[in-house]
């Protein structure tokens, strides 16, 4: 077993005890580390498999943009009287149901490329002209659809009246 | 061998964080008291010099205050993450020709990502200590530092355009003098964000203490105070070292020692620009400051971006 093995266990564990304390944890700052772990986790494993440009991406959205917008968000909603608020959902059930069946559907769609794993190291200079050659548009479309996202939560947010 | 080698790193990052941060208090308030006609420190030494000697044991023997109402755990480690990403963030800065202690490929993007877990760590203080001030405290550092790091990373991107490299080593490899007044807008937009993104004055909402005591760190006192201010610090030193060497050159102007030396010095004068910066302009409004970040700091940023793309086509 070499050290890069041993890394990217321990990266495999980290996701993988973040992702149990994210659901089964209900205490908000305690919830937020697990998540936290977890994506630092992916992050650890996407640099051990040889694509910091994804791991560095990785800390930047989904640390520094979504997990702390999350935090803010539940700050914000704080009730006050020294209550603290807890994340409890009636759904628990329904909610394993679905992600068992996501899990089962990303087993079944990638297997093929996991029973041969071949080590794709890509440049990150090769993933910039990629995204600005040959793949140009399918990238200015995903932006055209995240803006038109944007812009109808702003919609639905507003309400009826200024609609 | 690679593991042994990052850890003498991180400890050599750590200490002199630790040490700039402890001159760093000395040499602002210097600055301060020439600024404002106030003596400063004086009497402990020659020009008051022995006067960081003896704050660094006052914070570490002070009582470890944590309030009854806190998160204990998370009021204790909290401060940690807010100062080991800006550590972290030293590592990819380029001293020498070809040398960073981490020289990664992507070193440009890391050093933007790395101080965005930071603002984790002060949303987690603010939650920790359970107190209304600080939970306002937390919220105004989130919005502001996820808001500047925009303009930051944009007036950064015009570099990176120029030098076709994430790797800050062959960024300064490409380094040309001319850079400097074809980015002098990035820099300025660059140096006010980088402000903003430390929580310093006159960019200090989150801690404004006529409003909010401390804001985040208002229950924290000793050594854990301590972390904090070495945070800031440490951010002020960082950006600065950062600033000085892909904007304005770095170790490029001159070769051997005497460039690491100029280096070295334009650093500590960006850093005491900061400290003129925050003892010459009141604080601002939280409205203004945000409708500056979106509305004069981000536009330039992008129109910085466009030069330098024009540019780098003639390149």
């Amino acid at each position: 077993m070499s050290a890069n093995d041993l890394a990217l266990g321990a990266a495999m564990a980290a996701m993988v005890a973040g992702a149990a304390g994210t659901v089964f944890v209900a205490d908000v700052p305690r919830l937020v580390i697990s998540l936290g772990v977890f994506l630092l986790g992916v992050a650890a494993a996407f640099l051990v498999m040889g694509s910091p440009l994804l791991a560095v991406s990785q800390v930047f959205v989904y640390v520094g943009g979504v997990l702390v917008l999350v935090l803010f968000a539940l700050m914000l909603s704080r009730r006050g009287g020294g209550e603290r608020p807890r994340v409890e959902s009636r759904h628990d059930i329904g909610a394993a149901v679905i992600a068992l069946g996501v899990f089962l559907l990303l087993t079944v769609v990638l297997w093929p490329s996991a029973i041969d794993p071949e080590p794709v190291v890509v440049a990150p200079e090769a993933i910039g002209a990629a995204l600005l050659g040959e793949s140009l548009v399918a990238f200015e479309l995903v932006g055209v659809l995240l803006l038109a996202a944007l812009l109808a939560v702003l919609v639905i947010v507003k309400g009826g009246a200024d609609r | 061998m690679t593991f042994v080698w990052g850890l003498l790193w991180g400890l050599a990052a750590v200490m002199l964080i630790a040490g700039g941060a402890v001159v760093g208090v000395w040499w602002e308030r210097k600055v301060a008291g020439r600024i404002q006609m106030r003596l400063g420190p004086q009497q402990i030494g020659p020009a008051g010099v022995l006067q960081m000697i003896a704050d660094v044991p006052k914070l570490l023997f002070k009582e470890d205050i944590v309030p009854t109402g806190a998160d204990k755990p998370v009021f204790r480690y909290a401060p940690l993450a807010v100062f080991a990403p800006v550590a972290m963030s030293v590592a990819v800065i380029p001293f020498w020709a070809g040398w960073a202690p981490l020289d990664s490929t992507v070193g440009m993007v890391f050093y933007l990502a790395i101080p965005s877990i930071g603002v984790l760590g002060i949303l987690l203080s603010a939650w920790g200590s359970h107190n209304t001030l600080a939970t306002i405290g937390g919220l105004r550092a989130a919005a502001q530092m996820i808001s500047y790091e925009v303009p930051r990373s944009l007036a950064v991107l015009s570099v990176i355009i120029l030098a076709g490299s994430l790797q800050p080593t062959k960024v300064m490899d490409a380094w040309q003098w001319w850079w400097v007044p074809l980015t002098f807008v990035g820099f300025l937009v660059y140096l006010i964000a980088s402000i903003a993104e430390m929580n310093r004055g006159p960019f200090d909402l989150p801690e404004a203490e006529s409003e909010l005591v401390a804001g985040y760190f208002s229950d924290y006192s000793g050594f854990r105070w301590a972390i904090f201010m070495m945070g800031e610090y440490g951010a002020m030193i960082s950006a600065a070292l950062f600033g000085a060497a892909v904007f304005l050159g770095g170790y490029r102007w001159l070769p051997g020692v005497p460039g690491l030396v100029l280096f070295l010095v334009i650093a500590m004068l960006i850093i005491t620009v900061v400290m003129w910066v925050k003892w010459t302009f009141p604080r601002l409004r939280q409205d203004h400051l945000m409708t500056f970040c979106w509305t004069v700091l981000t536009p330039l940023a992008i129109v910085q971006v466009v030069v330098a793309g024009v540019v780098a086509l003639w390149l």
